[in-house]
């Protein structure tokens, strides 16, 4: 297998964009109609997808220990959508199929072998981490939706139940398909530390014109079904650092962070924690009452809200979050969780960094690509 | 006997010579006086030959030309594109058909979420502008409830009554100051708070149908 050759050819295929996924799908679907079903109506962001997965595979092609991982972590996510054993030499026929179409007469049996076995090599790793999972986890949990309140017209909590155990790290989050969504997923972070009754919170904020959030914000009733994924993320509390924590959370990033807070606090000996909350608005703060009653019963833990867009009359802290956070004081000596909009987290890492925080007590998730 | 002139005519051209024709070919003998087979019969029977030989030879090389013609078709077709192999076209078609068939789905699904997109944003900004509007209604209750209230007290403090001690006056006025405020600021709150409620009781109801327009949605394979 030669990877320059591989490369190249694949730079050259690449550059003719979304034609190549949409000629991918087809040729797949024409050669396998049962295979779509498995996937959305609407299949722009599914193309997008695959192609910057495959540009990822390709460019990693030669360094398998950053490789490896990637794919094995690619079969298990695949999982939930229903892919097994027997669906990899249809995509890798496919696969061939599209370079060959779009290579035209530069495509020969020299490069038809280099994908072969790139792709032979690609398949198995993401199979046999699948098959490794499955010992393991189910492909997907079914759960049941038993408790919803409406905070704003725009956010929602949802409490669910899994059909059988869901053990989960807080800080993680899973993919959710909402019902009448279906082969739509999307990432929510549990909201509360494992609990005996298995239930999980999700904060679910309403994306304007977003198919999924608009159900689960709006449209989800007690009793509905959701499917959800294995647990994945890795903004996890470092349960072996003996330093204070600190918590910023913007909008409904509140999520991972109120279960990393709810970790601590089962510890006998809670380090101090401080929590910062913020939003634009006054009323979009959809979970300081909760907030509030948790830190006035609980001493080491700390709660600050901050809004943005309107004067909150010394009620709250006026500003960005990264500057309430920056102004509070000296945090060198904390480890940070950020999660929130991408901007919000960027600027409060960055202020942390320049005000000594070391990156590696940094630890953050955003979102925002999900609708 | 048999005529070699007499052969089995096939087609619509000359009379064709047969394999079998020329293994039972007889000569009738020459006429007496003379040796051997009659010589016209047996000359006008070598033309025949000659002729049928002649067609035979034009007939192979308008086949080989034929054959290399289709030869050199196929190879131009083959090294020209996978569009030559009729199967392979037909593929190529049918993934050229579904990707714009795909494509179409693709742009209904954008057209629907962009225009969702726009009702939720046009939502938004109409509640934020009813939130901002109430804000302002809301102040300017209050500040009209103070004046009533201010304007009342005031007139007990002027009322000619004989009143004890200031301290007791004072009280008075402000007691008169709070009942006027709350009865005018009550009264007025009420009737904002009525006509807001009516609002969403109207709106739940739509929103309501809206989910159960969702619920009703046919079930997909595999749900």
């Amino acid at each position: 297998m030669d990877a320059q050759r591989l490369k190249d050819s694949f730079g050259q295929v690449a550059r003719q964009g979304d034609a190549v996924a949409l000629f991918f799908y087809a040729d797949l679907f024409v050669r396998n109609p049962h295979l779509r079903d498995m996937f959305p109506v609407g299949m722009s962001a599914q193309r997008d997808r695959l192609l910057a997965a495959l540009g990822r595979i390709v460019s990693h092609v030669d360094d398998l220990p950053a490789l490896v991982p990637f794919l094995q972590q690619l079969g298990r996510d695949h999982r939930k959508f229903g892919i097994v054993a027997e669906h990899y030499p249809q995509v890798g026929a496919s696969l061939l199929a599209t370079l060959r179409y779009f290579l035209g007469e530069d495509w020969n049996d020299d490069l038809a072998e280099d994908w072969n076995s790139a792709y032979s090599l690609v398949a198995k790793v993401m199979n046999d981490a699948a098959d490794d999972d499955s010992l393991v986890w189910p492909a997907w949990w079914n759960a049941q939706v038993i408790g919803i309140e409406r905070r704003r017209f725009d956010i929602t909590v949802l409490r669910a139940v899994p059909d059988r155990p869901l053990p989960y790290r807080p800080g993680q989050s899973v993919a959710v398909e909402a019902p009448g969504r279906l082969r739509q997923w999307r990432y929510y972070s549990m909201a509360n530390a494992p609990r005996s009754d298995q239930t999980i919170d999700f904060h679910v904020r309403l994306i304007d014109g977003g198919p999924v959030s608009t159900v689960l914000a709006r449209n989800v009733q007690v009793g509905d079904r959701l499917r959800l994924g294995a647990p994945v993320g890795s903004l996890t509390l470092d349960a072996d650092s003996p330093r204070d924590v600190l918590l910023v959370a913007g909008s409904t990033g509140l999520a991972p962070l109120k279960a990393i807070m709810e970790e601590i606090g089962q510890r006998p000996v809670p380090p101090r924690v401080r929590l910062y909350f913020g939003a634009r608005t006054a009323d979009a703060l959809y979970d300081l009452e909760d907030l509030r009653k948790r830190a006035a019963e609980s001493p080491w833990l700390t709660v600050t809200a901050a809004v943005s867009d309107e004067d909150p009359g010394g009620a709250f802290e006026h500003g960005l979050l990264p500057d309430v956070v920056a102004r509070a004081g000296n945090w060198s000596g904390h480890d940070a969780y950020l999660c929130g909009p991408p901007d919000m987290v960027e600027q409060t890492a960055d202020r942390l960094l320049r005000l000594g925080v070391p990156g590696g007590r940094i630890r953050f998730e955003t979102f925002g690509g999900d609708r | 006997m048999t005529s070699p002139d007499l052969p089995v005519r096939f087609g619509g051209g000359p009379p064709r010579l047969t394999p079998g024709e020329l293994q039972s070919v007889v000569f009738p003998r020459a006429p007496l006086g003379r040796r051997g087979f009659d010589e016209d019969r047996v000359r006008a029977f070598l033309h025949q030959v000659e002729r049928e030989l002649a067609q035979i030879l034009a007939e192979k090389a308008a086949l080989a030309d034929e054959t290399a013609r289709l030869r050199r078709h196929l190879a131009e077709g083959a090294a020209g594109a996978v569009t030559a192999l009729p199967a392979e076209d037909a593929h190529i078609q049918a993934v050229r058909v579904l990707s714009q068939a795909q494509q179409t789905a693709d742009r209904y699904v954008e057209d629907a979420e962009r225009y969702s997109r726009e009702l939720a944003q046009e939502a938004r900004r109409h509640r934020d502008e009813i939130l901002a509007d109430a804000r302002a209604r809301a102040a300017l209750v209050l500040e009209e409830a103070h004046q009533q209230a201010t304007g009342a007290a005031a007139a007990i403090a002027s009322s000619g009554e004989p009143l004890p001690a200031g301290e007791r006056r004072d009280l008075e006025r402000e007691i008169a100051y709070l009942r006027t405020f709350s009865g005018v600021y009550r009264s007025h709150l009420k009737s904002y708070l009525e006509a807001l409620l009516r609002n969403v009781e109207e709106w739940e109801r739509s929103e309501h149908d809206a989910a159960a327009a969702v619920r009703a949605e046919p079930p997909t394979a595999g749900s």
